[in-house]
């Protein structure tokens, strides 16, 4: 409702109509005023109508009397001269009634002036015979006493009708005055009520205006800065705008979308015609089923293309668009981006990447090569000195058998040396495939696998309870034997092995120095010995491939197992240590993620 | 065992091997008669000649120019004659793609080239002494791939 309302007050419509409002009270202030102004003429006219009849009344009143008292003189004194008002009277008062008839529009007063007439008609009548009374040689002095009184009374009636009649004509006024009184009262006082309403109206018009003009300003200068900060974003986003309107088919181009093709901004016209010109002839059909779709189908997707700049330039360009409608326009709103530094990046990239899998692929045919290829001829160089050890031995020298007995040492470190880098490959690059697995299982199996040594070594192997983790089971059970391989082949001379392998579930937090996950548990598998033990300096030289403590006459091997078990250890994303004390004995400790 | 002297064919490009293999056959008190063929093409030709005999057990190389073991492995089993002969993949590679393939294609075992010459006799003679025809029932993945 109130957001209604106050679209209401901002819309056009709202001004209109208070125009409306403000014009239609002009019209009625000025009809009221109209109005006003005649009933105030009206008035006074009516006045002085009133006037002008009472004014005649009493004329005829006056002549009337004049006459009568003329007629009496007469009749005392027979001197004629006073008998002059009595003869003229009788016209003058007949100019006065035609004036008053002339006057009058009322019906009443025309009868009341009607029977006025027929009485002065009458009263002279009577005049007459009394004159004719006193004419004749013999003077009738009771006639003319009646005729007197006779006309004393028709005088009566006169005066009394006079009288009626100017009462009328000034009752008729007063209730026409009455009447323009209080319209003079009303009108007044509407028309100042108006008055202050419209006044109202202007102020509340005239401050809604000055406002929205503000606010129109105000916006005009958000546009202005949209527009300008419009116009250096593109030309720091290194992107041009296209605006389309889909019904009159009008293409407008932004000043930055000429300039990223080379050109001076609206230098030519906004064509899809004059734009594909810029686009790299083998992309020009991306150009043209885009617009195509854009127009028919009302597709926006995005579209990849070459650029042709106007210098010569190529340039990688992507083209994004939307719909939009923009009052009851329908328009289709396109972004060209630059993203040549992309794509020349991308494709930097996508090379080294090329190379990569190249020098990868290499590699993997170079241990293929170093494992398989160079297991053939040494496989066979060891089954020749088995042969020549076996059949031609006794016919040797000592020298003989002693060189022959070097070589085959030599040959077997070599097969060791292959076999474990073989297997540290298989380490990296086999598949992954986590299952879950009893770790017991594979602790019994490593065991079988060395128990051919373990036999030899008279060595014992306590172990407690193991989890059932997600693991990939053959690398678990070569950690185990390589980690128990080690115990037994670094045991003390003349001393049995004694190997102890612990689990427990710990929570990392116990061991912060390694993992900063510090959210998930882990199982701690620990393999101690009793055997020679190391300097704590070389607990992590000893994860290095090739790295080894003691010689390798003493102690044959490549090197590289504990840098499997490390390999192993990552793969399942946990973490191995070794703790050593010359002597006293070696604990491996082994994390694994539950 | 065997009255008559066991039939053999060996498919192995390599004539070191070969040598190793005549020897290894020589030095085992059991009459053997062992076939050699250098690839895959000449294993195919001698197993589908006529009047051949066809061997007990065939023994096959992998790495084979021309024709490879895993592709004479294909067409033996495809062919309805040749399908029931006990097959030893005798190969360099220990790898568990190929141990895999052989297997799941129907091979007998799996026998990795030894580097002794003693290992290989007893192998050899491990295999032999095997009756395949009634072993093949009891194959499995984990005996498939022998070790002495």
């Amino acid at each position: 409702m109130g957001i209604k309302l106050k679209s209401f007050f901002a819309s056009g419509f709202f001004l209109t109509s208070i125009f409306a409002v403000s014009l239609f009270m002009l019209l009625y202030i000025s009809s009221i005023s109209y109005k006003h102004t005649k009933s105030l003429t009206e008035s006074s006219g009516l006045l002085m109508q009133s006037y002008k009849v009472q004014f005649q009344l009493e004329y005829i009143a006056s002549m009337l009397k004049d006459a009568e008292t003329g007629q009496r003189g007469y009749i005392i004194t027979h001197d004629t001269l006073l008998l002059s008002p009595y003869k003229t009277a009788e016209g003058k008062i007949y100019k006065s009634y035609l004036k008053l008839k002339s006057l009058s529009d009322n019906k009443q007063q025309n009868a009341n002036l009607d029977s006025l007439l027929q009485l002065i008609n009458f009263r002279f009548e009577l005049m007459a015979h009394s004159l004719n009374i006193v004419s004749a040689p013999k003077v009738d002095a009771k006639q003319l006493d009646e005729n007197l009184l006779h006309g004393k009374n028709v005088m009566d009636k006169i005066r009394l009708l006079i009288y009626k009649m100017e009462e009328f004509e000034l009752s008729d006024f007063q209730e026409q005055q009455k009447t323009y009184e209080h319209e003079a009262l009303f009108s007044p006082m509407s028309t100042i009520l108006i008055l202050i309403f419209s006044f109202l109206v202007f102020i509340f018009s005239f401050i809604k205006i000055m406002r929205d003009l503000h606010n129109l300003k105000e916006s005009n200068e958000n546009l202005s800065i949209t527009n300008e900060s419009m116009k250096h974003a593109e030309i720091i986003g290194e992107f041009g705008i296209s605006v389309w309107d889909l019904d009159s088919k009008e293409l407008h181009f932004s000043d930055n979308l000429f300039r990223l093709l080379g050109c001076e901004p609206q230098s030519f016209q906004a064509t899809v015609e004059n734009y594909s010109n810029y686009v790299h002839p083998d992309d020009r059909h991306i150009i043209a089923t885009g617009a195509d779709k854009t127009l028919n189908e009302h597709k926006a997707y995005p579209r990849n293309y070459r650029i042709i700049r106007k210098d010569g330039e190529i340039r990688y360009f992507s083209s994004l668009g939307k719909f939009i409608s923009e009052g009851n326009r329908r328009l289709h709103l396109g972004v060209g981006k630059d993203i040549t530094d992309q794509q020349l990046n991308k494709l930097a990239l996508e090379e080294k990447n090329r190379e990569l899998e190249q020098s990868i692929s290499e590699l993997e045919s170079f241990n293929r090569v170093a494992s398989h290829d160079l297991q053939e001829p040494l496989r066979k160089i060891q089954t020749f000195i088995s042969r020549f050890s076996s059949n031609e031995k006794e016919k040797m020298s000592e020298t003989g058998k002693e060189y022959l007995s070097r070589i085959e040492f030599s040959a077997n470190r070599m097969r060791i040396l292959i076999d474990d880098l073989l297997l540290f490959s298989s380490t990296n690059k086999s598949e992954k495939v986590f299952e879950k697995t009893d770790l017991n299982l594979l602790l019994v199996n490593a065991q079988l696998d060395l128990a051919q040594v373990i036999d030899e070594k008279n060595a014992v192997i306590h172990s407690s309870q193991l989890p059932v983790l997600k693991v990939i089971a053959f690398q678990i059970q070569q950690l185990f034997v390589n980690l128990i391989g080690n115990a037994l082949k670094y045991s003390k001379p003349g001393i049995s092995p004694v190997i102890s392998i612990d689990c427990e579930k710990l929570a990392v937090s116990d061991y912060p120095l390694f993992i900063k996950d510090t959210q998930r548990k882990f199982y701690k598998i620990s393999i101690s010995d009793n055997g020679m033990g190391f300097d704590q300096q070389f607990s992590e030289k000893i994860f290095i491939l090739f790295s080894r403590l003691y010689p390798k006459t003493e102690y044959p091997g490549s090197g590289i197992g504990l840098s499997i078990c490390k390999k192993i250890v990552e793969n399942h994303d946990g973490f191995i240590i070794a703790e050593g004390k010359p002597d006293i004995g070696a604990t491996f400790i082994v994390f694994l993620p539950v | 065992m065997f009255q008559e002297p066991i039939q053999i064919v060996l498919a192995d490009d390599d004539e070191d091997d070969r040598l190793f293999f005549k020897d290894a056959f020589e030095e085992i008190k059991i009459k053997t008669k062992v076939k050699f063929v250098k690839d895959g093409i000449e294993l195919m030709n001698h197993l589908t000649e006529n009047g051949n005999q066809l061997p007990h057990i065939l023994f096959l190389d992998l790495n084979m120019p021309r024709k490879n073991g895993i592709e004479c492995l294909l067409e033996i089993k495809r062919m309805n004659n040749l399908k029931n002969m006990a097959i030893a993949i005798y190969s360099t590679s220990s790898s568990s793609q190929d141990i895999e393939e052989t297997f799941v294609q129907g091979a007998n075992v799996y026998i990795k080239k030894p580097n002794d010459f003693n290992t290989l006799k007893r192998i050899l003679l491990e295999v032999i002494k095997v009756d395949w025809q009634y072993q093949t029932s009891g194959l499995n993945r984990a005996n498939y791939l022998l070790s002495l």
